[in-house]
């Protein structure tokens, strides 16, 4: 028993990490109808720049500030130099963003070195709390709770807000909004900037999660992210919560029970989505179809 | 002028097959012989990508499973039974036989979707397929991967050089033949206009199918041509690198050209090696996918159809505005008369 909620809470935390990371993905692609595959890249550049200035200073908040301020900076070279240009091609979308992806895992390189990054949790966070036998490792739940606080936020900026509504009528139908009089491009800014500051913080949630950085991470968890958005909906915040979750449980159970097939099981999880409801769990029917 | 008069570019051609056929015989040192079966393999897998990209408009970015079932294939059959030509020619069926159906069932799953399904589903399987290989360990080797024996005519470097020119030359003629028929003009009408193509009564569905099977079958051969050339094999070939390869050669020599993979394929093979004896003298250059990430993020952005199509561009406009100006030419003379 005891084993089984361990995992389920590590699972719940890797969930967590991904779903930042799928959220913003999900959202710009609802939007826009723009695929980043370079999302990774500012998960990657938020860990990397996150963790670096959490070394120099010794204080894992000016780090967490730091990696959202990479992702968000790095997502605005991203959409105004890269994305803009192929905007409404889905084919030059999609290799753009790829090279860019590239270019900045490679960049990483150049910056901080080719080789691991050592990251620990801050002195407040390291350690565990124990109830009655049952271990809870304090920066897991640090993790699952900063990722609670995010939904729950996104949440209600979505369905509370004026603003949210705009994100969410635009989805529904871009023409209609833009006809309304309100400036799409500016919402699409925001809603990217949004997704790229989260893809930061996830990087440097993961730092310590982990304990080691290296430049692959980038594409590895953007990857991962777009087996979340797909198994989610495009588009669909609550979806990428719920497959964001469900990936992580899973891959947590596999990893434990049967390692050998671990690595396999989101993309066997992505194939059964794909045959049997490729619109995703809560995604919209039309959304798939060319 | 005669109808069979060759265009200036087929004779180019033409010298260049020549050039190439008489090269082993110039200048017989063994790297640069490796190099060039090399760029041979890597032109007939990038062209195989083009037929999905170029053609069709699709983007794979697993297209390594089928290149990596092909370097399998070979090796288990040349590994399990003894090195002879039974065994390449068992290997050729395995790899038609895997590849055509797994290119079959993933279009089918995925090509009546938006394109980034196709990407994200030929990523997983490609990835599946590299797992499979590093964990069934009794027939591969897991990750170090395994050496094998060959048949002694694939084991000399020059017959193995010309049997990759006569297989790149034979994909060529191949490619040239599939898009200049019907079925290839409707596969470059799908990705001009699919709604277009749907509307005038075509299965958009089945001719993606086909361009993905053939594309698939040929990338096999590329394995096999592969795994050959080095003896050995590991899950390396089913890397997410070997597709982005194809992506590069294809995108930087030009998507939806014949010749352009093929100048794509020389260009990155040539760099990778010369960049890899200058990471020797300074560390930048180890980092080489920078350069070509920029050029790749540069094409697409500003050349879209890669350096032989943006050729042809130029070349069909200055002939286009020769034409203009004689024909004004002309009008003038008309009006003095």
């Amino acid at each position: 028993m005891d084993v089984i909620l361990g995992i389920l809470i590590n699972g719940l935390a890797t969930g967590m990490l991904i779903f930042l990371l799928a959220a913003g993905l999900t959202l710009i692609f609802g939007l826009m109808d723009v695929l980043n595959f370079a999302h990774g890249a500012l998960f990657l550049w938020g860990a990397y720049a996150g963790i670096w200035l959490y070394g120099q200073t010794e204080s894992f908040i000016l780090g967490i500030l730091a990696a959202i301020a990479a992702g968000a900076i790095i997502g605005a070279l991203l959409e105004k130099f890269i994305i803009t240009p192929v905007y409404g091609n889905h084919v030059r979308q999609i290799l753009i963003t790829l090279g860019a992806m590239l270019v900045l895992g490679e960049l990483v390189k150049v910056v901080w070195g080719p080789n691991l990054i050592q990251a620990q949790p801050p002195e407040w966070l390291k350690g565990s709390w124990e109830f009655g036998g049952l271990i809870l490792i304090k920066y897991r739940l640090f993790i699952i709770a900063v990722g609670t606080v995010v939904f729950a936020g996104l949440l209600f900026l979505l369905n509370k807000t004026r603003l949210g509504m705009t994100v969410r009528a635009g989805v529904m139908n871009k023409e209609m909004v833009e006809a309304l009089g309100i400036n799409i491009k500016r919402v699409f800014l925001f809603v990217f900037l949004l997704g790229a500051a989260m893809a930061g913080l996830s990087g440097i949630l993961l730092g310590p999660y982990s304990g080691v950085l290296y430049a692959e991470i980038g594409l590895e968890y953007g990857i991962l992210a777009f087996i979340v958005v797909i198994i989610g909906g495009m588009g669909s915040v609550t979806g990428s919560a719920i497959a964001a979750i469900l990936v992580g449980v899973l891959g947590a159970f596999a990893a434990y029970y049967v390692p050998d097939i671990a690595m396999a099981v989101n993309m066997l999880l992505m194939l059964i989505i794909l045959i049997f409801r490729p619109q995703g769990l809560l995604g919209m029917k039309e959304a798939a179809k060319q | 002028m005669s109808k069979t008069r060759f265009s200036p570019f087929t004779i180019l051609l033409i010298v260049l097959g020549l050039f190439l056929a008489v090269f082993p015989f110039v200048n017989d040192s063994r790297t640069m012989l490796i190099l060039f079966t090399q760029i041979f393999i890597f032109s007939i897998f990038a062209m195989s990508y083009n037929l999905l990209l170029g053609y069709t408009g699709i983007v794979s970015f697993g297209h390594a499973m089928f290149f990596g079932l092909g370097a399998y294939a070979i090796g288990i059959c040349m590994k399990k039974l003894e090195p002879g030509w039974n065994g390449v020619l068992l290997a050729v069926l395995i790899t038609v036989a895997l590849c055509a159906v797994l290119s079959f069932l993933v279009g089918i799953l995925t090509l009546r979707l938006k394109s980034h399904f196709f990407a994200m589903l030929t990523l997983a399987v490609a990835g599946l397929l590299m797992v499979t290989a590093e964990k069934w360990r009794s027939l591969t080797m897991g990750n170090d991967g395994f050496t094998f024996r060959v048949p002694d005519l694939l084991k000399d470097r020059i017959s193995l050089y010309f049997i990759a020119l006569v297989f790149m030359v034979l994909t060529y003629l191949l490619m040239r033949r599939f898009t200049f028929s019907p079925v290839g003009k409707v596969l470059v009408a799908i990705r001009e206009n699919e709604q277009r193509v749907e509307s005038l009564g075509y299965r958009v569905l089945n001719y993606k199918i086909i361009a993905n099977v053939v594309a698939g079958t040929i990338a096999g051969f590329s394995g096999i041509l592969y795994a050959v050339s080095l003896r050995f094999v590991n899950t390396s070939v089913f890397a997410t690198e070997v597709t982005l390869d194809a992506l590069l050669m294809t995108i930087i020599g030009g998507v939806g050209t014949l010749f352009g993979p093929i100048l794509g394929a020389a260009l990155i093979e040539i760099a990778q090696h010369g960049l890899m004896d200058l990471a020797k003298v300074h560390w930048i250059f180890e980092r080489w996918v920078i350069l070509f990430g920029t050029i790749f993020i540069l094409v697409v952005m500003f050349f879209p159809k890669g350096i032989v199509g943006s050729a042809l561009q130029w070349q069909f406009k200055r002939k286009n505005s020769q034409k203009a100006t004689l024909d004004k030419k002309e009008r003038s003379k008309a009006a003095t008369h």
